[in-house]
């Protein structure tokens, strides 16, 4: 009992960064058809906007020493700028371009801002101490005890997506994208600003992305050039197991690709387990051979057949 | 109220209206009928602003209008009921209706003519927490009608309404149509692939075939059919009288 509660939180934990990063780019999906390669660059340059510029060895917090409430608000709003200037630079002329050209767009994006990180902060891996306290341990029960900051990364997943479906659910802006993102033409042809529910869905991706990098970078403690890309494609993998273009589907596939990590993680024996990744993708291409249209199947692209 | 002068239209090298005027006066039923690809739903699409012309322009209520985004013209007071009806079928009947409204900020009024529109079509009141995929086809007709209200348009443009539908249910979206013009002063544009019913609700025919208008006229002096029917196909009928198409 202890030990699977263990296994559980480890799970949902891991889960809880795929379904974000998911989310970020289910997001974008479903009202741009776009596949943003980039998300993990967003990531990335959230995390490396924590410290000072500089191509030192050694990391110096800048907006990562500030109290945790304006650490949040500036990291959130650095990555948020980038998407939209993204949007500006990139995707917005591409936006009557085949999706497939919106992609490969997306991917050079993502390689100049890869870069542009190496360059200013150089290529190695950085130590950065945030928030160390919250690794402390917290017994849940005789026998289970789980870093603090396992519950929050859980937690905060959980508040993001509620506030999330709060939004498109009930407001004004919200059921405008999920509009939007069933039949765009529509949407405008009925007045919704096709500009600024596109931007909305950018910020928001971009939130999604921040959020990412921050627990991240908490929970590592580690900087690296790389880091979001491994994160971006589990999160691919979730979107496709989920079914392109649900934002349940990518949630679900989320948790369900971490979960899976963290129990063969667990269970396979100890001199296969540095392969888990080849299992977890084994998995995956069974759910697809059964379910090529992903778990949850979107309406939108449903009524397409 | 709406004047489309010497339009063209191109789809790349395809082109799709090659000179079509006409015009509809306020408070006016007019249709267009044509066989498939003469160009139908080119024009009203042009006319949304989601197609843009090649040459020759859209004006309404005196000001040009075919260089400005759909949304923009949505704004002005155009709506459209397009091809297929094109509901949100992942949002439910109320959340469709609430899209319909997306350019007016008045609460009250707009929850009203939710009202209304439930009124009217009782059936969507009673379903409108559902999602509007579950609707039959006449019924997300009656939504996409009823969205399309929702932004208390002037002019309302409708392609083939009656298409896939039931002759009894075309008869209600007909009846429909005809009172919101009594009601409401709504002017309407609907283009149909068969006239026979068109003729019936129409003020004004337009007839278009090949991308050019064979044939405009007051509804009334064409009930003979010999000259819609030549218009229509390209040749005269030899036994005129009644309307076949």
């Amino acid at each position: 009992m202890a030990f699977a509660l263990q296994v559980l939180i480890d799970g949902l934990s891991l889960g809880s960064f795929y379904a974000l990063a998911a989310l970020g780019i289910g997001l974008l999906f479903g009202v741009l058809k776009l596949i943003n390669f980039a998300h993990g660059a967003f990531i990335t340059f959230g995390a490396y906007a924590l410290i000072l510029p500089s191509a030192a060895t050694e990391a110096t917090l800048g907006i990562g020493a500030l109290p945790a409430i304006p650490l949040v608000i500036l990291i959130v709003g650095v990555v948020v700028a980038l998407a939209l200037l993204s949007e500006f630079a990139v995707f917005r002329p591409l936006r009557d371009s085949s999706p497939a050209t919106l992609m490969v767009g997306s991917f050079a994006l993502g390689f100049v801002i890869q870069n542009l990180i190496i360059m200013i902060y150089g290529g190695r891996p950085k130590a950065v101490g945030l928030w160390s306290d919250l690794s402390a341990g917290v017994t849940l029960m005789e026998g289970v005890s789980v870093p603090k900051l396992q519950l929050i990364i859980i937690g905060v997943t959980i508040s993001l997506m509620l506030a999330l479906v709060f939004f498109l659910k009930k407001t004004r802006w919200g059921i405008h994208m999920r509009a939007a993102a069933e039949d765009f033409r529509m949407a405008r042809m009925l007045g919704v600003k096709a500009d600024l529910v596109i931007m909305l869905a950018v910020a928001i991706s971009g939130m999604l992305a921040a959020a990412v990098s921050l627990l991240y970078v908490v929970q590592t403690g580690i900087l690296d050039f790389r880091m979001g890309v491994p994160m971006m494609l589990f999160a691919f993998i979730a979107t496709v197991v989920g079914g392109m273009g649900s934002l349940v589907g990518a949630v679900a596939g989320g948790f369900a690709v971490g979960m899976l990590s963290i129990l063969l993680q667990t269970f396979l024996p100890s001199d296969i387990r540095a392969y888990r990744d080849v299992f977890v993708f084994l998995v995956v291409i069974v759910v697809l051979l059964m379910r090529p249209q992903g778990l949850f199947l979107s309406s939108a692209v449903r009524e397409r057949v | 109220m709406l004047e489309v002068r010497d339009l063209h239209v191109q789809y790349g090298r395809l082109v799709a209206l090659r000179g079509v005027s006409f015009s509809i006066a306020e408070g006016e039923i007019a249709c267009i009928v044509g066989p498939n690809g003469a160009g139908k739903s080119t024009t009203l699409l042009t006319v949304s602003g989601v197609l843009k012309p090649t040459r020759g322009e859209v004006i309404y209520d005196g000001k040009p209008i075919s260089g400005l985004s759909p949304e923009a013209i949505a704004g002005l007071g155009v709506t459209q009921v397009p091809e297929g009806r094109h509901i949100f079928t992942g949002l439910t009947i109320e959340e469709n209706l609430r899209v319909g409204a997306a350019l007016r900020r008045d609460r009250d009024e707009t929850r009203k003519d939710m009202e209304r529109i439930y009124e009217t079509f009782p059936i969507l009141g009673q379903r409108k927490t559902q999602a509007a995929g579950k609707l039959s086809g006449g019924e997300q007709q009656m939504l996409a009608i009823g969205r399309a209200l929702m932004s208390r348009p002037k002019l309302m443009t409708i392609d083939e309404p009656s298409l896939g539908l039931a002759p009894k249910i075309v008869d209600r979206v007909y009846e429909v149509l005809t009172e919101l013009r009594a009601s409401r002063g709504l002017t309407l544009l609907i283009v149909e692939q068969s006239s026979e019913r068109a003729l019936k609700a129409a003020d004004r025919l337009h007839v278009l075939r090949n991308g050019e208008m064979q044939l405009s006229g007051r509804a009334a002096d064409l009930k003979d059919g010999a000259e819609v029917h030549k218009a229509y196909f390209g040749f005269t009928k030899e036994h005129s009288g009644e309307v076949m198409i």
